[in-house]
């Protein structure tokens, strides 16, 4: 109510004052609270106060008055955090930097328009067993700014929800503790203040990135080969670290497969905690079809659903795209998006897709990844390098193509398809507990997609 | 407006009030100066919207009025003229300036727009007068020692405070901390004052000036001397409990003369800048002597002695001799003590002169 009420205010003064007298003295103001006797109005400094009770004080009266609100009094105060309690850590003043210092409100330091896409929040996440992880790890992260996981580093394929994330991170901090800083900004801008401030000798890019509580960065992967702005980031990084504020990072590769990336900025990033977001199963990619309609309000068909979640299996960006546009035919033609009308349509959507891959393809595409020949992987030979890619590629048989164990066997040229039945489960479970299995896994799967 | 006035007193005045406004700010008024009469005075007043400097200068007001107009111009102008009577006359928002054989108009904006400017109102505020040199020696002492990293505001400024009936200031970057008593006080004070208030109030010092008188209240602070106002906000937060890390009692102690101390750490200090400033001081309890020494792997080495009295045990300490040097440069007496207990814990400086009330801690390096 009140807030309504000083938005109205706030939109006539703009208006009737210069731009930048409406920036310097209304940006940050509030109103506290409103009754017949009086309204309390909150402001970040003392130029503030006083500007307000000699230069606005009419005119804030008169719109109040004309929304039908008569205060007997207006008053002024300053908004301070000085009077909120503050639980005091220990103290200490030491080399390692622990005086404890209780953060100076956002109005304070002038505070920037966030650049936080306020679409993207955790609610509108969807979960599955192939992003829980990293959707878990953030939520932590908000909710222990700093303590938890520091850094935070995501990494996974294009689409598959890491910016998300990350920015969800960032709405949800904001929203708990608006007093806190976050700052949201991909790696290219990082570069490209960096190059500004060398080059025109422009001051605040180290105040910029070092006065937040928390930094994220997206896309840090096109940092690399950029030796001079590393360094940078190096310091930033450890300044942040040191003073407990919170660093989000996310990447399509992990750090350690990030060509060019220099030692002391890879073993930072892998200091804290690094994910991988993959590939959404089939169930995900379901509920996420069924959630973007219903935002949309449009219940889909089952067969529907499931037509599109099959066909569109490694890109979450591209089956957002599929959806839209079948929605988008739906409602220009006035039709009921039925399965004949998905498949007339996914079927041009398609054209990065194979429609079929072949087991010898997986076969093939497996053994090329590790350097094998397909002969050797359907050999009778049991050398520990050969025996587990022939276990993933019969896990992606399993995975990709939906074969029978029998059928396993026989491609691979087994004769048992207990075999087959072990090598999968295996897999299965080293991709929940082995990074390196789980990411070759990932990008030979990637590979047969391309 | 109407006005005479003597060319010393509106320079200085000016000088003054320039420092505070700020051309680059958003709003571009506060690249501007006001003046305005206020009976047989005319007050000459900036801000920047952090602090507020008014100078109220004795004129002969022939009709009043007021302008703003950009502040380094017409500081510049008024500084370059003899000494002598200037005549200020205020037509369709111009300024027109006269004296001798000079004249100039400078294009100014009517006052409507420049900031009301704030003052502690002294019926709810918290007084003290304090001496010029009181004040002087507090501010140099402690501002030596804040920090100047502006993502810790609180400790970008000096902690003012009462504490068992002294008020007293203090400031620390987290490696080294300052503390001075000032005064015997009876009222309750808790307050962040930012270092560019302090510095301000001492360049606009004269150097006749003999009182201070500084009003606190909860978000503002205002410095009364002279003819000047200036009044700042302050520093909302918590200062840290730094008490507590004033060691009581220590293993090592000696005294030295400041000259001499300073003389042999600056001279390390030469040999140290490789190092980031480290030198080490060993304190020989039975020969009763200290060597400083310091190491630049390339260049060479430096140990100098010096025969002191010391009590306690003998042990060896490395610190920043650029933190060092700062704190004996500013502190009182002829003779100072330091104290420290081991190579990790606190170093404590004070003056073994009875008034000073002084207290310098500077964290050792870890080496």
């Amino acid at each position: 109510m009140s807030r309504a009420v000083w938005q109205t205010v706030l939109d006539e003064v703009e208006l009737s004052v210069s731009r930048a007298t409406f920036l310097t003295w209304f940006k940050n103001t509030e109103l506290v609270s409103l009754t017949e006797n009086e309204a309390i109005v909150a402001v970040p400094n003392i130029f503030a106060k006083r500007q307000f009770e000699v230069k606005f004080d009419t005119q804030i009266r008169e719109l109040f008055e004309k929304q039908g609100q008569k205060p007997k009094l207006v008053s002024y105060v300053v908004q301070t955090s000085a009077k909120k309690p503050v639980i005091s850590r220990e103290t200490t003043i030491t080399k390692s930097d622990t005086v404890s210092t209780t953060p100076l409100p956002r109005q304070a330091l002038g505070s920037r328009a966030s650049t936080l896409n306020p679409r993207y929040t955790f609610e509108s996440f969807i979960v599955g067993s192939s992003n829980d992880l990293a959707y878990s790890a953030c939520q932590a992260v908000s909710k222990n700014i700093g303590t938890k996981y520091n850094p935070l580093f995501l990494y996974g394929g294009v689409g598959l929800g890491k910016t998300h994330l990350i920015q969800a991170v960032g709405n949800e901090i904001m929203k708990g503790s608006p007093e806190k800083s976050v700052l949201y900004i991909s790696s290219e801008t990082f570069v490209n203040d960096f190059l500004e401030s060398i080059r025109f000798k422009k001051k605040g890019f180290a105040d910029k990135y070092r006065n937040v509580d928390v930094l994220i960065v997206d896309d840090m992967q096109f940092i690399a080969g950029k030796e001079k702005t590393q360094e940078e980031f190096f310091h930033t990084f450890n300044a942040l670290h040191q003073a407990n504020k919170q660093i989000i990072i996310s990447s399509d590769k992990p750090p350690r497969s990030i060509p060019t990336l220099t030692e002391r900025l890879r073993s930072r990033f892998e200091w804290g905690m690094s994910i991988d977001i993959q590939m959404p199963d089939f169930e995900t990619r379901c509920a996420i079809v069924e959630a973007k309609a219903a935002v949309s309000d449009i219940e889909l068909s089952r067969d529907v659903i499931e037509y599109l979640a099959n066909s569109i299996k490694s890109n979450i960006r591209e089956l957002e795209g599929a959806l839209n546009q079948l929605l988008a035919y739906c409602e220009m033609r006035g039709l009921e998006p039925d399965i004949a009308t998905v498949e007339g349509l996914v079927g041009n959507i398609r054209y990065s897709r194979p429609q079929h891959i072949s087991p010898k393809q997986i076969i093939d595409r497996t053994a090329r990844h590790f350097q094998l020949s397909s002969v050797e992987i359907c050999s009778e030979k049991r050398d520990k390098h050969i025996v587990t890619p022939r276990q993933i590629a019969m896990y992606l048989l399993r995975s990709e193509l939906h074969l029978s164990f029998p059928k396993i066997a026989q491609e691979l040229g087994r004769k048992d398809h207990t075999t087959a039945i072990h090598s999968v489960e295996k897999i299965e479970r080293a991709i929940k507990l082995d990074l390196l299995i789980r990411e070759q896994v990932a990008e030979i799967r990637e590979k047969l997609y391309a | 407006m109407d006005i005479v006035v003597t060319q010393n007193k509106l320079d200085f005045a000016l000088t003054n009030v320039s420092r505070v406004a700020n051309g680059r700010a958003s709003l571009p008024i506060l690249g501007n100066i006001l003046l305005r009469t206020d009976k047989n005075k005319l007050i000459i007043a900036s801000t920047n919207l952090e602090i507020a400097a008014i100078h109220r200068v004795g004129v002969k007001v022939s009709k009043p009025g007021s302008i703003t107009v950009p502040a380094k111009l017409v500081t510049e102008f008024i500084h370059n003229l003899p000494k002598d009577t200037i005549h200020l006359q205020v037509k369709n928002n111009q300024l027109y300036i006269k004296s001798g054989n000079y004249s100039s108009t400078i294009n100014g904006v009517i006052d409507d727009e420049f900031p009301e400017l704030p003052s502690v109102d002294a019926k709810n505020a918290v007084s003290y007068q304090i001496t010029t040199n009181d004040f002087k020696t507090a501010t140099n002492q402690t501002i030596v020692a804040a920090s100047s990293d502006s993502t810790r505001p609180v400790l970008t400024g000096v902690y003012w405070h009462s504490y068992n009936n002294y008020l007293y200031c203090a400031a620390t970057d987290g490696y080294r901390l300052a503390e001075k008593k000032i005064i015997k006080t009876s009222s309750e004070l808790s307050a962040i004052i930012p270092t560019n208030t302090l510095q301000e109030v001492l360049r606009t010092q004269k150097e006749d000036t003999q009182e201070i008188q500084i009003l606190f209240d909860d978000t503002q602070v205002t410095f009364l001397f002279d003819d000047t106002e200036i009044t700042s906000r302050l520093i909302d937060g918590n200062f840290p409990d730094y008490r507590q890390l004033i060691p009581t009692k220590s293993n090592t102690s000696f005294s030295i003369d400041e000259g001499e101390f300073n003389r042999v750490t600056k001279i390390a200090g030469l040999f140290a800048r490789e190092s980031g400033g480290g030198i080490t001081i060993t304190v020989d309890a039975e020969k009763s002597n200290i060597a400083v020494h310091s190491v630049a792997s390339e260049v060479g080495e430096n140990t100098s002695e010096i025969e002191v009295s010391v009590s306690g045990e003998s042990g060896s300490v490395s610190l920043n001799s650029r933190y060092l040097t700062d704190a004996l440069s500013v502190i009182d007496g002829k003779t100072v003590m330091f104290e420290f207990s081991g190579k990790l814990a606190p170093c404590i400086l004070t003056s073994e002169s009875k008034k000073s009330d002084y207290t310098h801690i500077i964290m050792p390096l870890k080496s």
